[in-house]
């Protein structure tokens, strides 16, 4: 059942791609349209297969690679919806639906059982930090798509190529501001995802860190972000290179992320909890 | 007999602007044009088109009659110049070609510059000078109605319409590219010619919050500024002002004005926020490099007719999908129009009484023994008028039907009652 709904996500979400892709390439606003409601028609069965995990579980899906991986797209493409309502921003959707797409396909590619919960991670905890390290995690995920939107366009005003221009995009101005408020919205969260982990840990095994991959690899993360947000306040970093950063810093999540589940590096943070 | 829409006139297509200056109806005559036009039962609907592109007249005529020859002339007529001035430009359309027609003229693929926006709004405008004037029947409301449809939905949905194609234009789209809000954005224009002031004017209208001027001669930077209520600026101290323009536009004589060192300073001060140099002036004022820098765009006049030839043959190319939303709208059209024989079935309802009443008159006038003149001719008329009378309540509830199907049911049903075959 959860499955079957997955495959229905990921069909809606390429579904909404295409649609997306269409509306850019072919500045056709009848399928941004079409495309916002193949997003919300599979962002609802997406809904539904959590709820039908959370029934079955008990857990939100986050225990195995393909389940964080389909709560992670679950996460972004929730965030785009409240982000991407007005205007040129829906055609951020043209990054979004694949990204969205790729990330459902490879949940339904590796489905599997989850696997029991060892007793100490059952804890209120689990669901506190999984959430908040994901949100934080999927708002920098829609930074991520703005960024390469804006290189893009960017790259394209620059070469004075007027034809190749896409105006159905954002402005520069819009996608600079968006990235800066997914910034300011992702950057608390994942700091408090960070630090609910840590309390989690120390409540359980009495250390708030112990130095395995997944907690590097996040702190690493954690402080481009800082670097980034202080130099948008400050020096005023903005445009190609903040845009370069945040897809640096997004590129390391998902590494981290993909790596750490799929070669099984030490730690509690693996594919299969505890395995 | 049937209902038929017909076009005919002149436009650029068929008659240089010598020919089509001679024969414009200026917007006071077009109600005395729209009647003289009309005739009925052979010319029943009429709407004038008359841009600076095209006369053209729009009428839904009886098919039988030659109405396409009768438009020519009353068009002349009306126009007031002699046919053989204007033999050779009109052009005469009809059937679905005229549909296709108007449709095509409302998405403005008809246009010279294709999918420019003004024509829209004139067509509708002049179908409602036609519409107030009682010119304007079912069948020519359907079809401009429908024309208006077409012409959103070419729009919205093809790229004709969606890039600009002048040098001031394509710099006021590139600029929306860059900022979000133009009104909150102030421009810096360097040198008040003309060319200056064509810019700063097309600046204004897209919506630009605010304008300074400057210039080596500071009194035409004053008058210049009073014209778009802006700040005019001494253009020695033009340095300490750059940094608060999102848009500077070069249009002075003389050469290069800004550097790349100075355009790197700007931003510094800017902190980065972006700045778009458009340099009009020829030799330039801006230093090529200055695009090279982060949050700086630089267009000169070359690379903005190159955007703007580009974005003419994009146009041309989008304009071929717009003509097959415009061939599925005039398919949907005809299906309607095909439908509509409420018209000519009255028509032949009429004729099919009327030739019993002559037969009847036949038969019986030659047996009655003393009528004279003035008799047979009240027996005529009072054959005449029991055929209107029995009429009369019919016809009128067949024009005015509750829906389309129903208006189909009390054809059908019609014909079937009197044996009506529908034969044209």
């Amino acid at each position: 059942m959860e499955r079957q709904l997955l495959l229905g996500t990921m069909l809606a979400y390429a579904a909404a791609a295409w649609f997306f892709g269409k509306h850019v390439a072919r500045t056709d606003d009848s399928s941004a349209r079409r495309g916002k409601m193949s997003l919300a028609l599979g962002f609802s069965a997406h809904s539904l297969s959590i709820l039908v995990h959370l029934a079955a579980v008990g857990l939100l899906p986050v225990t195995s690679f393909s389940d964080g991986l389909s709560f992670f797209a679950w996460l972004i493409v929730g965030s785009f919806l409240v982000v991407g309502r007005g205007g040129r921003l829906s055609a951020i959707g043209v990054v979004v639906g694949p990204l969205a797409a790729i990330m459902v396909a490879g949940a339904v590619v590796f489905f599997g059982e989850s696997a029991p919960i060892p007793p100490e991670l059952r804890s209120p905890w689990l669901p506190i930090h999984v959430t908040l390290a994901f949100l934080g995690n999927a708002v920098f995920g829609i930074a991520f798509a703005v960024s390469l939107i804006y290189l893009f366009q960017e790259g394209r005003l620059k070469s004075r190529r007027g034809a190749w221009l896409l105006r159905r995009l954002p402005s520069l101005e819009q996608l600079d501001r968006l990235n800066y408020r997914c910034l300011v919205w992702g950057f608390p969260l994942l700091s408090l995802g960070i630090i609910t982990g840590g309390i989690w840990a120390a409540n359980t095994w009495g250390h708030f860190w112990s130095g395995e991959a997944r907690e590097v690899l996040s702190l690493l993360t954690w402080v481009i972000y800082a670097g980034l947000l202080q130099f948008r306040l400050t020096g005023g970093l903005r445009g190609r290179r903040a845009a370069t950063l945040t897809i640096v810093g997004f590129t390391l999540v998902v590494v981290s992320y993909v790596s750490i589940s799929l070669f099984n590096l030490p730690g509690r943070h693996g594919h299969v909890l505890g395995s | 007999m049937a209902l038929e829409v017909v076009i005919v006139g002149l436009n650029h297509h068929t008659a240089p602007v010598a020919v089509r200056e001679k024969l414009s109806v200026g917007n006071g005559s077009v109600d005395s044009a729209l009647a003289g036009l009309l005739d009925p039962p052979r010319v029943r609907e009429v709407v004038l088109l008359s841009t600076c592109n095209r006369v053209e007249v729009v009428a839904c005529c009886d098919s039988d009659a030659n109405a396409g020859d009768y438009l020519a002339d009353r068009l002349v007529e009306v126009g007031g110049i002699d046919r053989h001035a204007v033999e050779g430009s009109l052009f005469a359309l009809r059937g679905r070609d005229a549909v296709r027609h108007v449709f095509r003229v409302a998405s403005s693929l008809d246009s010279m510059v294709v999918g420019e926006p003004q024509i829209l709004g004139q067509l509708k405008q002049q179908f409602e000078v036609a519409s107030a004037a009682d010119a304007v029947g079912p069948v020519l409301h359907r079809v401009f109605h429908k024309s208006f449809s077409a012409a959103k939905r070419v729009r919205s949905e093809t790229g004709v319409a969606a890039r600009a194609v002048s040098v001031a234009s394509v710099a006021a789209d590139l600029a929306r590219q860059i900022f979000e809000a133009l009104g909150e954005r102030t421009m810096l224009l360097i040198g008040a010619g003309e060319i200056g002031e064509a810019a700063a004017a097309h600046f204004v209208a897209a919506g630009v919050g605010s304008v300074m001027v400057t210039n080596r001669t500071f009194e035409s930077a004053v008058e210049l500024a009073r014209r778009f209520r802006g700040t005019p600026v001494p253009f020695e101290r033009m340095s300490m002002y750059l940094p608060l323009a999102d848009l500077v536009v070069g249009s002075a004589g003389g050469g290069q004005l800004i550097d790349s060192a100075e355009a790197r300073r700007v931003m510094r001060e800017r902190k980065n926020r972006p700045v778009f140099f458009i340099d009009l002036a020829v030799p330039r004022n801006f230093d090529a490099e200055i695009n090279e820098i982060d949050n700086a765009y630089l267009y000169d006049i070359d690379d903005l007719s190159n955007v703007a030839d580009e974005n003419l043959g994009e146009r041309r190319r989008e304009a071929v999908r717009g003509e097959a939303i415009v061939e599925q709208e005039v398919d949907r059209f005809w299906q309607w129009f095909e439908r509509l024989e409420l018209e000519p079935a009255i028509v032949e309802l009429r004729e099919f009484a009327d030739r019993v009443r002559l037969e009847e008159l036949e038969k019986t006038l030659p047996r009655l023994a003393a009528v004279d003149e003035a008799d047979r001719a009240r027996i005529e008329s009072m054959s005449r008028a029991i055929v209107n009378k029995l009429l009369h309540r019919p016809t009128t509830r067949l024009r005015q039907p509750r829906d389309a199907n129903e208006e189909v049911s009390l054809v059908a049903a019609m014909r079937e009652l009197f044996g009506l075959r529908g034969e044209d």
